[in-house]
């Protein structure tokens, strides 16, 4: 059961990207909930998570 | 009608099928029978003009209507088109079973699919309430209120219960080999940005309903009705 468990358990780095995802996702939330047309959008989903997963990160690596 | 399990249906059916299937193609099914008709079942303003169906269930699931974008032959012919007019075997077969499960899970409301068009009998299990004809925000408020909201969850719970679908490793190991659409795409887009645009229907699918069930039960204030056919405060549609 314990393997099992720690075979199913994410590593460090993949728990690091879930909560970076999970900020992101709670800040789409806040927007959704502000402005409900933007919950509407499957394409504004798409660039929204483009530039928090992907732009943002990406800024924020080059400069540390 | 559905309002985040579209979203998600694809990632356990690529999870089991790995190889076997693309992922566009299977999102593009699960997403095709509203494609076209969402936007008159809720009506929108164009100027002047209010551009709504008079009946929207009729159009949306029926006949005379759009309604065999729910059934099996139109999966089947949109597969075959793929297969035979593009030449993708692949993609023709991820369409019709993403298609296939979008038409069997909207059975679960109380209007159904006719699934084996061009016999228009409705397939329903009359789970949840279709509010569709309610508006938009109507609708959202019934869906977020009924069992439907629940059968999204269980979507959400079982993704997350195989994490691993969405991760890097799958996406380098079974997404971008099975379909020849990414290393294409890869031509311009980085892989870091394809990752995340593979992971963006589970993103949107969970953060949506997250943010509409709050929107429905904080700040509104509707009440949940969990028995079958609910919530009743909404008049639901019928075949």
């Amino acid at each position: 059961m314990r393997l099992r468990l720690r075979a199913w358990r994410p590593s460090r780095a993949q728990f690091a990207v879930f909560l970076w995802y999970c900020l992101a996702s709670a800040v789409y939330v806040a927007i959704g909930l502000a402005v409900t047309d933007f919950l509407y959008s499957f394409w504004v989903g798409v660039a929204y998570l483009l530039v928090a997963a992907w732009i943002v990160p990406a800024v924020f690596r080059r400069l540390t | 009608m559905s309002w985040a399990a579209h979203d998600l249906e694809p990632y356990a059916i690529q999870k089991h099928l790995k190889l076997k299937v693309a992922f566009v193609p299977l999102l593009i099914g699960s997403y095709a029978p509203d494609m076209m008709t969402k936007w008159f079942v809720y009506g929108i303003h164009l100027g002047p003009w209010d551009l709504k169906a008079s009946d929207p269930a009729q159009f949306h699931r029926g006949w005379p209507g759009f309604g065999f974008t729910h059934s099996f032959i139109y999966g089947i012919a949109i597969g075959l088109i793929l297969w035979k007019g593009f030449g993708s075997k692949l993609w023709g077969v991820s369409f019709m079973i993403g298609e296939f499960a979008h038409a069997l899970t909207d059975t679960g409301d109380t209007v159904g699919t006719m699934l084996l068009f061009p016999w228009t009998f409705h397939f329903h299990l009359g789970a949840w309430a279709y509010a569709g004809q309610a508006g938009r925000t109507t609708d959202a408020a019934a869906y977020f209120s009924g069992l439907g909201c629940m059968w999204d969850l269980v979507w959400i719970v079982y993704g997350l219960y195989a994490w691993r679908v969405i991760t890097r490793g799958f996406f380098d190991n079974v997404i971008y080999k099975a379909d020849g659409f990414w290393p294409w795409a890869n031509r311009w887009v980085p892989r870091d940005a394809l990752l995340v645009v593979y992971r963006a229907a589970f993103f949107y699918g969970t953060s949506r309903w997250i943010a509409w069930t709050i929107w429905a039960h904080v700040i509104h204030h509707y009440p949940y009705d969990l028995s079958w056919g609910g919530p009743h405060w909404v008049q639901a549609a019928h075949p």
